[in-house]
This record gives C-alpha cells, sequence and structure tokens, in this order.
C-alpha cells in the first residue's frame, strides 16, 4: 500500500471532527447529563416525613469497602429506626450493593458526583446530610 | 445400642434415643423447630417429618419416635421435602415477614428453614395475627404475632426453671403463648425462654437492636457471678460485651443460664468503670499514671512486714490470687483474706476437720444422679439458680426426694412433694445434730460408722440433742425430725446441699461439720449421688481456698480489719472487695479504713470502699483477662480475654507482678506460668494445664479421710418484742457487682425487708411503706415487702446493696435482733 493512504485516512477522519458537536464538555460551565442508572451520591428516601431505612444492617453488611455506620435505635413505638446511618465517602467504591441488598428501598444513588471536599471530615455523610432532598 | 439405618448409612444409636437423636448423633441433619435437647420431646411444628420403611412409607415425626432395631429411615424424600414445605407455607402464612427490623434475623431458625427450602411463595393467603406486643418489663419482649406456637419457651420455664410463667392459651387458629389471665410478663426473667425461642417471639431487650446477630464474634467464657461455674458466651462487638449468646452444647448446664448471667453482663462495658489510676491528693482522688501509683503502693509495701494486710475478692482467677499471696510474702507479711474471714470457714475449718480436704466431697452432676436431697436453706436457689435447675429437674424428671430445712420457705418448697421444715433461725446446726442423733440412736448408721475416729465423742457431744428436745428450740416436731433422719438414712443416696457466703454467717464451720457427720454416719460420701456441696458464693470462692488464700499464718480478715482500727496495720491492699457495703457492721469497718494510713483499693468501679482510698487503680473483668476460675464442685476451667482492657486498666496479675518486681521480687511472666505452679503445688490439680483444661474444664479430685466432730450448737435466744433479721442473697444479684449489671437492677434495683403477713398486719405495714430497722448498732431505712413465705417473726433482707446498707444494722451475727418502725 502506498505509505500516504493511512495519513490521508487519519486525516480525513480529523477532518470530519472539525465539523462536529465536540465531545469536551465546558465543566463546570457546561454540565454532563447524568445517566438514570449513575451510581453517584447515596441519598435516604423518605416517606412520610421520615427516612424509610429500619437500621436492618444488610447494606453496612454486604458493603465490600465496608463504609457504612448504622446504629439501630427504638423509638417510642418500640420500633427500629437509623439512629445512626453515616457513609464514608473516602471509602466508598460506588458498587452500588448497599442498594441493591436493601429490603425496603431505603437508599438509592443519585447523579451527584460533585463529592470534592477540602477536610477529611467532610467527606463522612451524615444521616442529615444523606436524607433525600426534595 | 441399637442398629438401624437412616440414608443408606449403617448407624448405631443408644436404646431410648429418639430418631432425631440417632440422626444427630450420627451428623445427619433433620430440620426441626420444637426441639431442644434439655427439654422433653414435643412433636409441635412437623418440621422433621421421615419415612420409616417398616411404617409403610407413612410420615412420622423424628423427634418423638424411639428407635427400634433395623429401622430403615429416609429423611429427604421428595415427599417428606414437600411435606416440609407445606409446613413452612403454613406457619409463615401468619408469621410477619419482618425480617428487618425483626432482631432474630440471621439466627432464626424459621429464616434459615425458609431459605433452605426455598420457600419463595406462598399458596394461601390469611391475614397476620394482631396481638398486642409485651413491653412491660425491661429484660423480654413478647411479640406473639411471630410466635410459631414450637411451645419451647412454656416447656422450658415449666421443666427446667420451674416457674411456668408462660402457656398455651386458648384453641386452634386463636392458641398463643400468654401469662396467666394474659397479663403482662412478670416472672424471674432468667431469660431462659429467650435462649430456646426459634423465631423473634421472645426477646432479649436489653440488646435489641443493638447489633445484628452476624456481626458478633462469639467469646467462650465463664461467668464471673456465683460459684456455679457456668459457661458463657460472650457476644462481642468492636470491643463491646453486647450480649450472651445461647449455645445448648455448652457446659454441664447446656446453655441454661439464669437472670444474672443472661442478663448482668453490662458491667463489663459500664461508662462507670475506672479507667486511669487515682492518686489522693490534697485529699481528693485525682488521675496519675501508672508509674506514680505504682510507685506509691510499692514505697509503703517494701518492708512493711506485718503492718501490710491485703483483702481480695474471691472473683480474682486463681493466677492473680497466688500471685497477691506472692506479693503481701515478698512485702513480708502473712496477713490474706477474703470474704469477711467467715464465709470460707464452712470449707477451711468444717470440711478441713471433718473431712481432711477444704473441698466439697460432691459435684453439681450429683444433683440429679441422687436419690435423696437434703438442701439446707432454700437460699440455695437464689445463691445458686443454676443448682436450682438442676434442683428442680432431679425432682421433676428423676423424681429425687427433697427435703428442706430452712428458715423461711421459697422457690423450691413449691416443687412436687417437696418437704419443707420450717425451723427458728439460727437452729439449723440443732437440728442435723437432731438427725444425727435419731440416725445413732435407731441404728440407721453404717456399720461403718463406728470405726471411724470421734464416733464415741460424737456419741457423747449428741446426748443432749434428742429430737424433742431440739423440737422444742427449732419450732419443728419430734417426729418431722425424725422421719427426716430415716429418710436420709434410708435413701441409697442422699446428698446434702448448703450455701455458703458473706450473708451466711450461720453457714460456718459447725454447720459443715454437723452436715458432714450426717453423711459419715451414713456413709453417703464417695458415690455417685451422694456427699456433700458447700456452695460459695462468688465465682472463684472454692478457688481461693484452693489456693489458700485466707489466714493461716497471719491475720484474718476480721483481724485485719481491727489492725487498720487499733494501727498495727498500716498498709491495707483490697483488690476487689468492698467490705464498706458487704462486711457486716459499716461504723467498724469504714472507722478502720479511716485509720489504716495508707489504703490501695484496685477494683473494676469506684466502690464505697474504692472512694475512700489513697490510691485506685483500675482492674480488668473477667472478659479482659486469662486465668482460671474453680467452682464450687471443683471443676477448674480456663478463661480466656473477649475484649481487650478498658482505658488504661490492667489485670490485677499485671497488677500484682509490676508490684512484685518494684519490690525486687520475680514477676512471672505469663498466667499460664502461674498456673504450672499451682498444678504442681495444689492437692487435686496435678496434671493440669490450660491446654489440658479445655473448653468444659477439669475436676479437680476430692480425696475425703472422714472424721466425726461434735458440732457446737450455739443456743438462739430471742429477745423480747424484737423481731429476727436474717440476711441473704436475693435470685438477681451476687455480691456487690451485680449493682452494675444493667438486668438485675432492672428487676431488683434496691434493697427491701421482707416480713410475713401476721406481722405486717400486726404492725399496721403495708407492701413498699419505708421502715426503720432498727438494731443494737444501728439503724436502716428499707422497703417493706409482705411475703407468704416468711414464718411469723423473721425478717428477710439482701445484702448487696451500696444504696441501702443493712450492715449499718447487722453485726455478723447469723440473727440481728430488730425493731420496725415505719
Amino acid at each position: 500500500m502506498n505509505p500516504i493512504t493511512p495519513i490521508i485516512n487519519g486525516l480525513k477522519i480529523t477532518l470530519s471532527h472539525l465539523f462536529k458537536k465536540p465531545v469536551t464538555l465546558q465543566y463546570p460551565t457546561e454540565r454532563p447529563k447524568v445517566a438514570q442508572r449513575f451510581r453517584g451520591l447515596h441519598a435516604l428516601n423518605v416517606s412520610h416525613n421520615k427516612a424509610k431505612c429500619v437500621a436492618c444492617y444488610l447494606c453496612p453488611t454486604v458493603c465490600p469497602a465496608k463504609c457504612i455506620t448504622v446504629e439501630a435505635g427504638e423509638d417510642a413505638n418500640h420500633d427500629k429506626y437509623a439512629a445512626k446511618y453515616e457513609i464514608d465517602m473516602l471509602r466508598c467504591i460506588f458498587c452500588g450493593y448497599c442498594v441493591e441488598a436493601c429490603p425496603v428501598d431505603a437508599i438509592k444513588m443519585t447523579g451527584e458526583f460533585e463529592l470534592a471536599n477540602y477536610r477529611r471530615q467532610d467527606f463522612i455523610y451524615t444521616k442529615e446530610r444523606l436524607l433525600e432532598k426534595k | 445400642m441399637v442398629n438401624l439405618t437412616i440414608d443408606d448409612k449403617q448407624v448405631t444409636a443408644p436404646k431410648n434415643a429418639t430418631i432425631y437423636d440417632a440422626a444427630k448423633l450420627n451428623g445427619i441433619k433433620i430440620p426441626i423447630l420444637c426441639h431442644d435437647k434439655k427439654l422433653k420431646p414435643f412433636g409441635a411444628c412437623r418440621m422433621c417429618l421421615v419415612e420409616v420403611e417398616q411404617m409403610k412409607g407413612r410420615q412420622i415425626p423424628a423427634c418423638t419416635t424411639p428407635v427400634t432395631d433395623g429401622m430403615i429411615i429416609r429423611t429427604s424424600t421428595p415427599d417428606i421435602v414437600k411435606a416440609r414445605k407445606m409446613v413452612l407455607e403454613l406457619l409463615l402464612l401468619n408469621h410477619p415477614i419482618d425480617c428487618p427490623v425483626c432482631d432474630k434475623g440471621g439466627d432464626c431458625d424459621l429464616q434459615n428453614l425458609t431459605y433452605e427450602y426455598q420457600v419463595n411463595a406462598n399458596r394461601f393467603t390469611d391475614e397476620k395475627f394482631h396481638h398486642e406486643i409485651d413491653y412491660n418489663n425491661p429484660l423480654i419482649e413478647r411479640d406473639m404475632n411471630r410466635c410459631v406456637l414450637c411451645g419451647k419457651c412454656a416447656r422450658i420455664c415449666d421443666e427446667i426453671v420451674s416457674f411456668g410463667a408462660l402457656t398455651f392459651i386458648s384453641r386452634g387458629i386463636e392458641t398463643k403463648i400468654g401469662c396467666e389471665f394474659e397479663d403482662a410478663l412478670n416472672c424471674e426473667f432468667c431469660g431462659s425462654c429467650v435462649s430456646v425461642c426459634p423465631v423473634g417471639s421472645l426477646l432479649a431487650r436489653p440488646f435489641k437492636f443493638k447489633s445484628r446477630f452476624w456481626a458478633l464474634t462469639n467469646k467462650k467464657s465463664v461467668c464471673s457471678y456465683c460459684g456455679t461455674g457456668c459457661n458463657l458466651t460472650l457476644g462481642v462487638k468492636d470491643d463491646k460485651v453486647l450480649t450472651t449468646i445461647y449455645d445448648e452444647n455448652q457446659g454441664f448446664h447446656k446453655g441454661q443460664l439464669c437472670c444474672r448471667g443472661r442478663f448482668g453482663y453490662q458491667f463489663i462495658n459500664s461508662d462507670k468503670r475506672l479507667t486511669t489510676p487515682l492518686v489522693r491528693k490534697n485529699n481528693v482522688l485525682t488521675e496519675a499514671s501508672w508509674d506514680e501509683a505504682l510507685d506509691l503502693v510499692a514505697s509503703h509495701l517494701k518492708g512493711a512486714g506485718a503492718s501490710a494486710g491485703a483483702l481480695a475478692t474471691p472473683r480474682l482467677t486463681n493466677e492473680e490470687l497466688v500471685l497477691f499471696k506472692k506479693l503481701m510474702e515478698t512485702a513480708g507479711s502473712a496477713n490474706h483474706d477474703h470474704s469477711a474471714g467467715y464465709a470460707h470457714a464452712a470449707l477451711t475449718e468444717g470440711f478441713a476437720r471433718s473431712f481432711g480436704t477444704t473441698a466439697s466431697p460432691a459435684t453439681i452432676l450429683d444433683i440429679q444422679k441422687s436419690d435423696l436431697l437434703l438442701v439446707i436453706k432454700t437460699d440455695t436457689y437464689e445463691t445458686h439458680p443454676v443448682v436450682g435447675f438442676e434442683i428442680n429437674m432431679a425432682v421433676k424428671n428423676k423424681g429425687v426426694k427433697l427435703n428442706i430445712l430452712s428458715d423461711k420457705s421459697g422457690k423450691l418448697s413449691k416443687l412436687p412433694d417437696a418437704t419443707t421444715l420450717i425451723h427458728t433461725p439460727g437452729s439449723e446446726i440443732a437440728v442435723l445434730n437432731a438427725i444425727a442423733k435419731v440416725i445413732l440412736d435407731e441404728k440407721l448408721a453404717d456399720g461403718s460408722a463406728a470405726s471411724i475416729p470421734g464416733y464415741a465423742e460424737l456419741e457423747k457431744a449428741l446426748a443432749g440433742f434428742t429430737p424433742d428436745a431440739v423440737a422444742g428450740q427449732s419450732g419443728l416436731k419430734a417426729t418431722d425430725i425424725k422421719q427426716l433422719a430415716s429418710d436420709y438414712a434410708k435413701a441409697a443416696k442422699a446428698l446434702i446441699l448448703f450455701p455458703a457466703g458473706n450473708a451466711y454467717p450461720g453457714h460456718n464451720a459447725d454447720l459443715a461439720s454437723a452436715a458432714a457427720n450426717l453423711a459419715i454416719l451414713t456413709n453417703k460420701l464417695g458415690k455417685e449421688g451422694c456427699g456433700i456441696l458447700c456452695m460459695a458464693e462468688k465465682n472463684n470462692s472454692q478457688g481461693a481456698v484452693d489456693m489458700g488464700f485466707y489466714a493461716t499464718n497471719g491475720l484474718n480478715a476480721s483481724q485485719i480489719i481491727d489492725g487498720c482500727a487499733n494501727g498495727s496495720i498500716k498498709t491495707l491492699f483490697i483488690a476487689g472487695e468492698n467490705p464498706v457495703v458487704s462486711y457486716p457492721d459499716q461504723a467498724r469497718i469504714k472507722g478502720a479504713l479511716d485509720k489504716a494510713d495508707f489504703l490501695v483499693v484496685s477494683d473494676l468501679f469506684l466502690t464505697e470502699t474504692a472512694a475512700m482510698a489513697d490510691v485506685v487503680l483500675p482492674a480488668c473483668s473477667f472478659a479482659e483477662k486469662e486465668g482460671t476460675f474453680t467452682s464450687v464442685d471443683r471443676r477448674v476451667q480456663h478463661i480466656k480475654p473477649a475484649i481487650r482492657k478498658i482505658g488504661q486498666s490492667r489485670s490485677d496479675f499485671d497488677i500484682f507482678g509490676a508490684l512484685i518486681a518494684k519490690l525486687g521480687g520475680q514477676a512471672p511472666v505469663a498466667p499460664s506460668a502461674v498456673f504450672d505452679e499451682i498444678a504442681a503445688a495444689t492437692q487435686g490439680y496435678a496434671g493440669m494445664s490450660y491446654a489440658a483444661l479445655g473448653e468444659e474444664g477439669v475436676f479437680a479430685p476430692v480425696a475425703v479421710k472422714p472424721v466425726l466432730v461434735a458440732p457446737k450448737a450455739g443456743a438462739v435466744t430471742p429477745e423480747p418484742g424484737k423481731l429476727a433479721l436474717v440476711t441473704g442473697s436475693v435470685l438477681y444479684h451476687n455480691g456487690t457487682l451485680s449493682q452494675f449489671g444493667e438486668g438485675p437492677m432492672y428487676v431488683c434495683p434496691e434493697g427491701y425487708i421482707e416480713l410475713s403477713r401476721s406481722d405486717a398486719a400486726r404492725l399496721k405495714i403495708e407492701n413498699d411503706d419505708l421502715l426503720n430497722i432498727t438494731s443494737a448498732i444501728g439503724s436502716v431505712k428499707l422497703k417493706a415487702r409482705v411475703s407468704p413465705r416468711m414464718p411469723e417473726g423473721v425478717l428477710f433482707t439482701p445484702y448487696h446493696f451500696g444504696a441501702a446498707e443493712i450492715n449499718q444494722v447487722w453485726t455478723g451475727a447469723p440473727i440481728t435482733w430488730v425493731t420496725l418502725a415505719k
């Protein structure tokens, strides 16, 4: 084959891309459209004005990174609720097992991906921070 | 033995085994919900269905069918699997599927079987139950909506605990487990029902929602309350003991525990635990470093000689007690003792002279093998509840005759055919002497008795103890004494049991000898189901005696206290004891401790005694250290650390070791080395090592050289117009340690005074009236508890409570004469 041909073929592709919409996003002015099943920051689902979580401990059990800390409490009706629910985002590997394991659909993963912070302490997401925003 | 075939496997099983037992014995698993090793077969759940070829393929329950020779059994044919699935479907029809919030999740037999048999859907529909959940007590939650009606709780409460709090109520679909009159559960809270519940119907509330079962690490240990030596499995998570876990294969008691054993573990991780050494500066206890504290202690012990004294709690391990003794020897002192100096006298003096040994010539295992039990004081059940369960089972299952000699009735008197002879307080030795007298007079003694040393002297000494004379003094009938004597003497096997402890000063050397005489005269010794069991109070009381941690050449506890008061004891080291609460005559103890130049206390908590100390050293609980405990029947058991040491606390072993080193002695490297020394030096411990002890422990044999000793029976002279106050232990507590266990404190939070109905009526006293109890030495305020079990003129009070110190009125005499006023 003529040694020039592949070079020209390559340049053709390059040239064609000059007239296409660029892949690069001008982040942060431009925002990506996150897919439905994207696994970002967790959120605790709310129902009847309280977290659906019943503190069954399945998510900390299944979590391969051991980043979830749950402590159950007993409310006035003797029902179980999560007195403490914390996720250490520095440890989380966003595998989504916690969502899969949850028997009461209490936890989901949102499209939120901007998780950078200045202090280590700020990566510990407490129950209040995790509660679903409506 | 019987030969049979299970699942094409040739197996053998004992003749009295059921199919279930035979299968289990041979490693074949049959699923079951309603079976427990300790309980009689019941056949409620129908999960254990098997096919027996000889029964024409009918499905029969394995747990109630005895094996016969040549049986051909199949445990999992497609038909059986189908039937079991059906059983599960029907159970799940009414069982709520609330596993995520049920504390039993992960440890639930129903959940496990549902998973195993893949019952994913249900062909039937029905409404779930809507029973009210019983949250009325702080220890046991009863949610009958989850109940599968296996009946284990009701059966264990009846067959073993003998309380009968639970039973089946109603019929058909409305059947449920309930309490009397469908009321709230109000029992002795041993938690046995919780331990056997296959589902989440009965739950331990102190552990509720604390952790999931699968997150716990099981650590085997030995209970640190009474001397029974029950094995415990501690549920540990993140270095915290969160619960006790039931294991039906553990110990002679097969996992059976009492209220304090099961629910009293919270002292281990209590917030009140001491975490740093404290040194008194400017009259205030301030935190200090270990070096500072130990240097200070060492400087006072160095060369102290006979001016140093040591009091230890018999909750220390054998190794620690030996080391404590060694520390005092290094300091030049032989003054060491435990348990107020008298609580061990039954062993160290009584048995020592009657049997030539300081241990009981019987084991707890003899209880169920005996024909007749003679229990001295119904308190035996309260002081050692798991021994009490053994008595229950002996009486109810084995038909053992139960005779009780007591100054009040109690739970044991309610057992079927139990004979309780209620004597006036303090006359038990006289009654035992009268029994011995009857045995001699009516020629009921064994032929060998006359040749035993002391026979002639005893015969002479008992001359005055005719049944008629003693009957007058003790309030019993002479015929009852004679009957008891002949029953005891004629029984093929008979066992005497009595408790000993700080609260039982009357259970002294003479009582031990008086009881020993009966066993020696009738030759009920050294045989299965025979002997005498002296049940010392604390978990290592027998060990403390075996280690020789009592006054031999030096001062005893009482003399040490006196020595502090008169200045001859300058340095007093108290390890774990709380004399201010547990020793008699508080004013005397406090005065003496005040006068002591230098008081060192090592304890888990800042007890009333520790608060008076110059140096307080934070010690470790049993869950944090290694060592051995010796139970009342001389079973030596090895404990290993279950959690890391709390805060800066150190085990007493380390504390004593460090002090010995500071005094210039040779500190041992590890408890195992000290135990090897113990094994070499202690009678009966020969050949023992940590490895040899294993999980179940090993009995140290007791060699008996019987001698008949004439016991002194001091006459009790009633004081006119006064009532007889007897002290004792209450079921939920042991010593003063159980005050830091939340479970016992929920059920029995404070001291009280128990009095008879007739006295209450005469003095117009009602339950919960605050009474002023006045004796010759002081007075104390306690709540009244009117009880049908007390005879007229007798009062009972437990001694455990720092908030109601009955030692303000109690001088250490077996009976204190008091007046009551509202």
